[in-house]
């Protein structure tokens, strides 16, 4: 039998041979983005009530970043962010297989869940506030059910979507429910769920960074929210540049997990 | 040259003895009767295959043995005993790959000794011999993803085989394949059958590759199936590669190809071809 061993066709090695080109581009538009920033504001073309050049933002944060007032925020809104992803997965993993399990429940309860994604939760905040009091809690409790959603979505799916021949082959390999749950179901849905999850941690962080920008004592979204009303811009938009900075380092490292699981699985 | 199955054939006790068994399903839209009745007797170290038109229960039949369908009729026993569910000295191969695309080969041939609680030393040494008896060897560290569709199939007849069978049943295994790569794995699954001699329930819709791996062919009829004939391949053992051509395996396939339009002409309408 001859061994055909995949070797990447011409389309791969030119998608390849285009990848530090592309990002070579996309510095290109930020630098530009930033610079046409730079010039409309210092011109006076953008009113500096709206926007303060980027060197004056850099210029606040080199000062903003060293004080511990500072850290302190930035660990408040990370420790919110990951308490709520944490929830959002313990109880969205469980919640998509049970709705995978008992279809019925699932047929009943999607409308729920599918309004429950297109809702502005945030309307509960105030309600939230009045019955918890002005700390984390209400903050949790809105961004964690913003990040179960998609979790629980895309884990019921994940698992409708697993071939009913694995089910079969572990049938026939007399696995316990133990093993068909850890050899066969979790790995197979583990790609597909992974989506879903990066979702879930973007939801978690919009979540905690707008109900901090609304209202909070703490936190990166609060500083933010605080400067706005004072209409302090420039150290509004040093906070706006840290969720920034978060974010992007953020969905970095769930790429990269997400290409090591693809990697490892597929 | 074939005989007509006698009904009342009573098995000894280290057979698959069939016995009466059907298989009716319901349905939204009411009841369908898969298998009527089917009896018969798979003995010690015989490589028997089952053909017959599409939809007429073949599948069924075979989930039946492996434990996977309870028989709504009539019991299938192994060794004597009555098949509740799956057995451990049974191996199932499926038509679908069936492969675990996480899994490196190694892996994916030594899963049902995993789930079988057998030690990881010892269980990779028999998926490492599996290997080499499929020939892929080398390919131990690669993925499914990495592999032909042949050789995704060897790699679950490894993995069959690594779990020493004392039956194995195969559902159409190299049914989606081309005729150059089935008839290679036929010979090769033939040549491992000759060391191993377990027995063998394989499903097939070739009627060549029936004739040529087998000892006794099962013709089935259409829907509600029953066991029309059982055709004996008196062709010598080992099988080399002219066997085809040989004067007395030519009749034997046009034999079978008689008995099979037959039926599926009553599922099809005159002129159809065996799905
Ligand atoms: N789980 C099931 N529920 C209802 N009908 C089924 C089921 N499995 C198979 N059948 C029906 O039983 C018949 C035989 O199916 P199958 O054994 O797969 O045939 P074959 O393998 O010979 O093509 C078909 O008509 C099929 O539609
Ligand atoms: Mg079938």
């Amino acid at each position: 039998m001859k061994v055909i061993e995949k070797s990447p066709t011409v389309q791969e090695r030119r998608k390849a041979a285009l990848v530090p080109r592309a990002s070579l581009v996309r510095w290109a538009i930020i630098v530009a983005i930033v610079a046409v920033l730079e010039f409309t504001t210092r011109t006076g073309m953008v009113s500096q009530s709206l926007m303060v050049p980027p060197s004056e933002i850099l210029i606040r944060l080199a000062e903003i970043v060293p004080t511990d007032r500072f850290g302190q925020d930035v660990a408040r809104t990370l420790t919110t962010i990951l308490v709520s992803f944490t929830i959002g997965l313990v109880l969205g993993v469980p919640l998509g297989i049970f709705l995978w399990r008992v279809p019925a429940a699932g047929r009943i309860l999607e409308p729920f869940i599918v309004t429950g994604y297109a809702m502005p939760t945030l309307l509960f905040y105030p309600v939230l506030l009045a019955v918890m009091g002005l700390n984390a809690g209400p903050i949790i409790v809105i961004a964690a059910s913003m990040s179960l959603i998609p979790i629980a979505l895309t884990t019921m799916v994940a698992l409708n979507a697993i071939k009913p021949i694995l089910h079969k082959l572990a049938n026939s390999v007399s696995a316990s429910p133990r093993q068909y749950y850890l050899k066969v179901l979790f790995p197979a849905a583990t790609p597909l769920i992974f989506p879903g999850v990066k979702l879930g941690f973007i939801y978690a962080v919009i979540g905690t960074v707008a109900m901090e920008f609304i209202l909070a004592s703490q936190g990166v979204g609060f500083r933010a929210g605080f400067y706005y009303r004072e209409l302090n811009t420039a150290d509004m938009w040093a906070y706006i540049a840290v969720v920034i900075v978060l974010s992007v380092l953020v969905n970095g490292v769930l790429t990269w997990l997400e290409k090591r699981i693809r990697r490892d699985m597929l | 040259m074939s005989q007509i199955f006698p009904i009342d054939t009573v098995g000894h006790d280290s057979d698959v003895v069939f016995d009466n068994i059907g298989m009716t399903f319901g349905t939204k839209t009411g009841v369908t009767q898969a298998v009527a009745n089917v009896s018969g007797v798979i003995p010690e170290g015989k490589f028997v295959s089952v053909i017959g038109p599409s939809g007429c229960g073949k599948s069924t039949l075979l989930d039946m043995v492996g434990g996977l369908l309870k028989p709504t009729k009539g019991t299938v026993s192994i060794n004597g005993e009555t098949v509740t569910g799956p057995r451990r000295d049974t191996a199932m191969v499926f038509q679908e790959d069936s492969t675990l695309h996480w899994r490196t080969v190694l892996d994916n041939v030594a899963f049902g000794l995993e789930v079988k609680g057998v030690p990881k030393a010892d269980r990779y040494e028999s998926a490492r011999r599996m290997i080499e008896l499929v020939g892929l060897s080398g390919f131990e560290d690669h993925r499914p993803g990495q592999l032909s569709g042949g050789m995704k199939q060897r790699v679950a007849i490894a993995r069959a085989l690594a779990m020493e069978p004392r039956v194995l049943l195969m559902d159409e295994p190299f049914g989606a394949l081309d005729q150059q790569t089935r008839q290679f794995i036929g010979r090769e699954l033939l040549r491992i059958w000759e060391k191993t001699r377990n027995r063998v329930l394989f499903i097939t819709h070739d009627i060549q590759e029936a004739v040529y791996l087998s000892d006794e062919v099962w013709v089935m009829s259409a829907r509600p199936s029953v066991v029309k004939e059982v055709v004996t391949i008196d062709l010598p053992r080992p099988r080399p590669e002219g066997t085809h051509t040989l004067p007395r395996f030519r009749e034997l396939e046009d034999h079978l190809w008689e008995l099979v339009k037959v039926e599926a002409e009553k599922t099809l309408g005159p002129g159809a071809r065996l799905a």
